[in-house]
């Protein structure tokens, strides 16, 4: 393996690397525009110039592999000057646009400049060579000026999609990208081509004026829109999230993430979030909600589970981090009665991709640790067959699922009492007697398992609405009520009880999910090692 | 306002007593004689007489605008994220002619809040907000106080007092850059070798 010395500081790595992963690795960042780790490389924009002994030039770092015994210097004053002069040239066209360009706070330009150039223009503003401004193409928004032609809209549209919409126009001062007859993009990762976009010159239409980025805090999260978990960060300011956008993560999703997954914020704060509980009024069949306060709703679901007992069923949602699924479960187990999950079949579809870069045909985040839980019991047939013959006296569910089941109607109608934890108003929620308020997944901390098996982190970004407290508080506040109180305080403690409990995440803690997440082998529990 | 101030030394040791007492009415009525017969007031009529401000003077806002009448700001949101009272809430929205791109929807400052710092106008890109001279703010209700977009526009009248703090070039381009370069130099040890534009 080559040893090298970036700025005087030695490192051994594999061949093959080169040298901007490896100063990459040695937490040196090297100022670039065109490289990206996960496109190929390119080596267009001319701004990671290192200096390397016993080389005659400058070289690119993102195109020059590691050699035994190399000697780099990344800020020596011959490699500084080529940064500002690289990015003299790139600015000489560049518009001063900042104060209404959203890129502005997270833009390489801006970085850059303040940390490398800060030259005074040779070019006034009226020399620049104008080219095309908010042309709108669906989902991004292109403004041709603001581009420094790094090709990387053209090379993830190249490896990642494969649809090559964009291309390069004209020649020289006056190149420019565009898609053909300026068609919109339609596939269903355009969001990433704002993300990949080191500049204004491709931004998010929703995102669009939104919000300025230096005010937005990310939370690290997972996307709940598909069983593939893509890693990502929940940007949000004030308890309101303003947008999601991919985390990196090689073996999930790399940097990228879906366009379904990146609208999945809007959900939370929509009219319809249940901030309360509701009881429906009058006897079984009743027709209108009356408000309830939380706890009266609770001693109502408590006081139906200890009439009904074991002709109880319990339907849990995949929806739901492993921390409320084992919590529902000792609930189950509490009650005694029957148990499952599998609404629509979800295991059966928790690996078949959508398409070929991400989307999972599931789009359930926790199919998987809702099998590892235990909670796929009985059988939904088993459920609804014994609801059609009266054999239930309660339905506890733990998500809205099974009321919004086609051909479920029947079943439903002859049960006496039902409880959802929902945290959306909705159909199918007519079928319930009392509605408990559940935190929607960007509200809570807890766990996922994608369909890799790895066992993912999901932390809480922003406030719940109203009482909705996390599914599993709602399971432990009845559990309480029947004298089986949880030792476990948070989110964290129950997934220790899970690894104590569970075979298959014996030995792993929060620490050792870690921001990456822990695959658990396919077969037999996880090795016995926990991060100190 | 005439002549300069004067330095009243307070001697903190003395005893209590009528000593001090009869200091302070003398100077009383030493006032209310220059008042009377010297014509030498220590008040003003207020409010039909007003105090002079000075030309940098930091009252209420003025937002700017084109010769169109639209607002010259264009929501990028230095102002509210300069101001250490959190007072000015920006929501910016697409401009219909679309070479300004984005101007704000609704552009409120609580003027409860306010510190009065002159910071948004220190930090305006585009001399969108700048500061009058009108000190006296007055309102029945809490709600009245925090003017919103047009009314921070519309000031033909409160402009009576006259401009206040407000930006001019040497201002504009000096504190960033002396700070960026100061910290490239210390840093970095770089002294760009651009040449500038004489200033």
């Amino acid at each position: 393996m080559p040893k090298i010395k970036i700025d005087g500081r030695e490192i051994e790595v594999a061949a093959g690397t080169t040298v901007i992963q490896a100063a990459s690795q040695l937490g040196i960042e090297i100022p670039h525009f065109c490289y990206h780790p996960d496109l190929p490389v390119d080596g267009n924009c001319r701004m990671c110039l290192v200096e390397i002994e016993k080389m005659p030039k400058l070289q690119i770092a993102c195109n020059t592999a590691v050699a035994d015994g190399m000697v780099v210097q990344t800020q020596s004053v011959k490699a500084a000057t080529a940064h500002r002069t690289t990015l003299e040239f790139l600015l000489v066209n560049h518009p001063i646009d900042c104060p209404v360009c959203d890129q502005a706070g997270e833009c390489y330009l801006q970085d850059q400049y303040m940390e490398h150039a800060l030259h005074d223009s040779k070019i006034e503003p009226e020399e620049k060579v104008q080219k095309r401004k908010v042309v709108d193409l669906g989902p991004i928004m292109l403004d041709a000026e603001r581009c420094v032609l790094c090709s990387r809209c053209l090379r993830f549209e190249a490896t990642v999609t494969g649809t090559n919409s964009f291309e390069f126009r004209n020649r020289g001062d006056h190149t420019q990208i565009a898609t053909f007859e300026d068609r919109p993009i339609t596939h269903n990762y355009a969001g990433n081509l704002a993300d990949v976009c080191p500049v204004g010159a491709l931004l998010s239409h929703d995102f669009r004026f939104k919000m300025r980025v230096w005010f937005l805090k990310g939370t690290e999260s997972v996307c709940p829109g598909c069983s593939t978990g893509c890693n990502i960060f929940v940007d949000h300011r004030d308890d309101e999230v303003h947008r999601l956008r991919p985390r990196r993560n090689v073996d999930v999703n790399r940097s990228w993430m879906c366009d379904i997954g990146r609208v999945e914020y809007k959900e939370i704060a929509l009219e319809t979030r249940l901030g309360s509980a509701r009881i429906r009024k009058g006897s079984n069949g009743g027709t209108t909600w009356a408000p309830s306060t939380l706890d009266a709703a609770l001693d109502a679901v408590h006081e139906k589970l200890q009439q009904a007992g074991s002709a109880t069923a319990f339907v849990a949602s995949p929806q739901a981090t492993n921390e409320d699924l084992y919590a529902f479960r000792l609930l189950a187990d509490k009650v005694g009665g029957m148990l499952d999950f599998r609404v629509g079949n979800p295991q059966e579809r928790t690996q078949v991709r959508e398409d070929n870069v991400l989307l999972r045909a599931d789009r359930n985040p926790n199919t998987t640790g809702a099998l590892d839980l235990g909670m796929g019991r009985n059988g939904i047939d088993t459920i609804l067959a014994a609801c059609r013959s009266g054999q239930v006296q309660a339905l506890i569910l733990q998500g809205p699922e099974l009321l919004r089941m086609a051909g479920a109607a029947e079943a439903l109608a002859a049960v006496p009492f039902i409880a959802v934890m929902a945290s959306h108003d909705g159909p199918g929620l007519e079928h319930a007697n009392v509605l408990l308020p559940a935190a929607a997944w960007a509200e809570v901390d807890g766990t996922f398992t994608n369909y890799q098996r790895r066992v993912q982190r999901i932390r809480r970004a922003v406030a719940s609405p109203g009482q909705a407290l996390p599914r599993w508080e709602l399971a432990a506040a009845l559990l309480r009520r029947l004298d089986a109180p949880l030792a476990a305080t948070s989110a964290r403690e129950l997934f220790a009880d899970i690894a104590r409990v569970v075979p298959a995440y014996a030995g792993l803690d929060v620490r050792a999910v870690g921001d990456e997440g822990r695959v658990i082998p396919p077969d037999g529990p996880a090795p016995q090692e926990a991060r100190a | 306002m005439t002549g300069a101030t004067r330095v009243v030394t307070v001697d903190r040791n003395l005893k209590a007593g009528v000593g001090p007492i009869l200091l302070g009415m003398a100077i009383t009525f030493s006032n209310m004689v220059k008042t009377l017969f010297g014509r030498r007031y220590s008040t003003i009529q207020f409010p039909e007489q007003k105090r002079a401000t000075s030309n940098r003077y930091r009252g209420i806002h003025v937002l700017t605008q084109r010769m169109d009448g639209t607002p010259k700001c264009v929501a990028c949101y230095m102002c509210a994220t300069v101001c250490p009272a959190e007072c000015i809430y920006i929501e910016a929205g697409e401009r219909p002619e679309r070479d300004i791109e984005k101007y704000p929807t609704r552009f409120e400052i609580d003027l409860l809040r306010c510190v009065y710092c002159g910071f948004c106008v220190d930090a305006c890109p585009e001399e969108a907000i700048i500061m009058s001279r009108e000190n006296d703010l007055v309102g029945t209700t809490r709600a009245e106080l925090i003017i919103d977009r047009d009314r921070l526009m519309d000031r033909g009248k409160l402009m009576e007092y006259g401009a206040g703090y407000r930006p001019d070039e040497h201002d504009v381009r000096r504190p960033v850059r002396v700070a960026a370069l100061e910290r490239l130099k210390r840093e970095h040890g770089i002294v760009p070798a651009m040449p500038r534009r004489s200033e």
